[in-house]
């Protein structure tokens, strides 16, 4: 009975195995021909049937690639912008987040569901008249339109603040006002230390959001060359008026999402669990 | 309350300092003050451009000039005369409606398969997941090398098993289908929200239903789904309206082509917009995006409702 019973859990465990590795072949297999290819030379892209092991390693092809994309002065561009976007993300959410959560002022409920509404309109409703407004005030060609909302408390984020801060004692605040501290010292010395899950939470997902954005980039600086974000000089560089080599483009792709993958590997369950990790390791 | 501070009339000076510190520490002031950049970014970014975006789409606007008060002629031209609009609309809804369930059953499916704590899983995991942490640019321009009809890797596969090549992008009965591969590609994202979703399914369920006799299938769609349908039900919503919103796959990879198939609404909007100008036009358009998203939104809503198990309730 027991040694049956074994037997077919070991079948289901190999079954299992099975499919997992016929299912992972289709998740690989791009990302295998997109580094094969980058580092064939051009003539080997053209091969059928196709060539999985170049013949010759061509790591020029990655300096290459840097040198058509001006990679490291869009590199750059990105993370600057990331930087003051993470910043804000994080200072303006915090603040609306401790106020919902903290204070109970007039209108705090209305504000709220406010925040929680406006996270339902498409973006495209509103991306024409925002278009005007920065054109308007003479931001069409600077990254403003990508830093200044950032700054301005994200709904979604705002949200999520909100829902961490409420789950933090108010016996902290208190102990923290009894020792003589104001509003703004127990936001910096009890509240924000108790949200780091929290926060490196939007650090990583606003990271992630500004390197993946490209209509933000499309619509206020294409017309700026040395004002592109990564994401838009990768997007474009296949449609300029002479054509790219396939392998120096997947060359250069790879140096795009390079960053993202490295940092996924070291804050593997931001990633995977995503809110869930941010639960899982917060105040309880 | 203003007998109060008549009666403090002989103590103006030291009385005026505390109400203002009591205004100032009220719960009032203090929640306004923090709340600054709610009270500057939502009004800016959001009620301003909606409201113009309503107002407009009932205007004639080049951008230039100030908007011109029209009436319903945007709505009327669109839905009478407009010769892309409704093929956008058609294909845009083939393409989420046709998505969002394949998506919800392969990542439930990936998700299953993947639940069980056997050796080297975590590496399997990463494995499914790496297509969804690398960005959507960068997806998209390796899946349209993959496509190439001449390099690309699914025709080189194709013509070495002896078929005929496929015209991925260039192909308008095609076209819809091979943007969905690469959706099902980064079907990682979905996978890891079930996973974890499965991880919470209480084992002594799994216990009870084993004393009774259940078999793998009835546990699963029993115990399994009832339990997490809460997550398929936001996964449903979540994922309608994203595919409703496709943009990059047309901007990057098609510019909507072949011959419009491809040309979501959201990239229609844009072109009328940023490339023929007609700002009013474009407002009215997103408009209607927004209506039939808000539509679905609520049936979508309204018809897992009696499905979706709360375990509070």
């Amino acid at each position: 009975m027991t040694t049956s019973m074994k037997a077919a859990e070991r079948r289901n465990v190999i079954i299992r195995y099975i499919l997992i590795l016929i299912f992972a072949i289709p998740m690989l297999m791009p990302v295998l021909w997109m580094l094969t290819t980058a580092l064939k030379d051009n003539a080997a892209v053209f091969k059928t049937p196709p060539q999985w092991i170049p013949e010759s390693f061509q790591w020029v092809n990655f300096k290459t690639a840097i040198e058509s994309s001006a990679f490291f002065k869009r590199f750059g561009n990105t993370l600057f912008i990331a930087a003051l976007c993470i910043c804000g993300s994080v200072f303006s959410n915090m603040c609306v987040g401790y106020a919902l959560a903290r204070f109970h002022f007039k209108g705090r409920k209305l504000w709220f569901y406010l925040i929680i509404a406006s996270m339902m309109i498409p973006g495209m409703v509103t991306v024409v008249p925002m278009f005007r407004f920065w054109t308007a005030i003479g931001a069409y060609g600077t990254w403003l339109p990508m830093i200044i909302p950032a700054w301005l408390a994200a709904p979604f984020n705002t949200y999520l603040t909100k829902q961490f801060l409420s789950t933090i004692p108010r016996s902290y605040d208190e102990a923290a006002r009894i020792d003589g501290a104001n509003n703004l010292m127990i936001l910096m010395r009890v509240i924000a230390p108790l949200s780091k899950p929290l926060i490196a939470y939007m650090t990583i997902a606003t990271f992630q959001g500004v390197w993946n954005d490209y209509m933000n980039p499309l619509l206020y600086v294409i017309s700026k060359p040395d004002k592109w974000t990564l994401s838009l000089a990768i997007a474009r560089l296949g449609s300029g008026t002479y054509g790219i080599e396939w392998n120096i483009y997947m060359a250069a792709d790879i140096l795009y999402f390079m960053p993202i993958l490295i940092i996924f590997f070291f804050f593997q369950d931001y990633f995977m669990e995503g809110l869930g990790a941010m639960t899982a390791s917060g105040v309880k | 309350m203003s007998e109060i501070a008549n009666s403090a009339a002989p103590l103006p000076k030291k009385k005026k300092k505390k109400s203002f510190q009591r205004i100032f520490n009220s719960d009032n002031f203090q929640g306004y003050l923090f709340m600054i950049p709610t009270l500057i970014g939502l009004p800016l970014f959001c009620i301003y451009p909606l409201v113009t975006s309503l107002y407009c789409a009932f205007c004639d606007w080049d951008g230039i000039n100030a908007p011109v008060w029209k009436g319903i002629k945007n709505f009327r031209w669109i839905l009478v005369k407009d010769p892309v609009f409704k093929q956008s609309l058609v294909r845009t809804l083939e393409y989420a409606l046709i998505n969002v369930p394949i998506m919800l059953i392969l990542g439930l499916a990936l998700a299953v398969l993947l639940s069980k704590k056997v050796r080297g899983i975590k590496i399997f995991r990463v494995l499914y997941y790496l297509p969804t942490i690398i960005p959507g640019v960068a997806t998209l321009v390796l899946w349209q090398f993959m496509f190439k009809s001449d390099v690309g890797l699914l025709n080189g596969l194709l013509r070495q098993i002896g078929l005929q090549p496929v015209g991925w992008l260039t192909d308008e009965k095609v076209v819809l289908f091979s943007l969905s591969i690469i959706r099902w590609w980064t079907v990682g994202g979905a996978m890891m929200v079930f996973l974890s979703g499965l991880q919470s399914v209480p084992g002594d369920l799994y216990e009870a239903a084993d004393l009774d006799g259940a078999g793998g299938w009835q546990k699963f769609r029993h115990i399994t789904i009832p339990v997490i349908s809460p997550i398929l039900s936001l996964q449903l919503i979540t994922g309608l309206i994203g595919g409703l919103q496709a943009f990059n796959e047309a901007s990057i990879m098609t510019g909507g082509g072949p011959n419009n198939a491809s040309r979501f609404i959201n990239y229609d909007i844009y072109l009328t917009a940023f490339n023929s100008s007609k700002y009013g036009r474009a407002c009215a358009e997103a408009w209607i995006l927004f209506i039939i998203i808000a539509i679905l939104t609520v049936i979508v809503f309204k018809s897992t409702d009696a499905y979706v198990y709360y375990e509070n309730e």
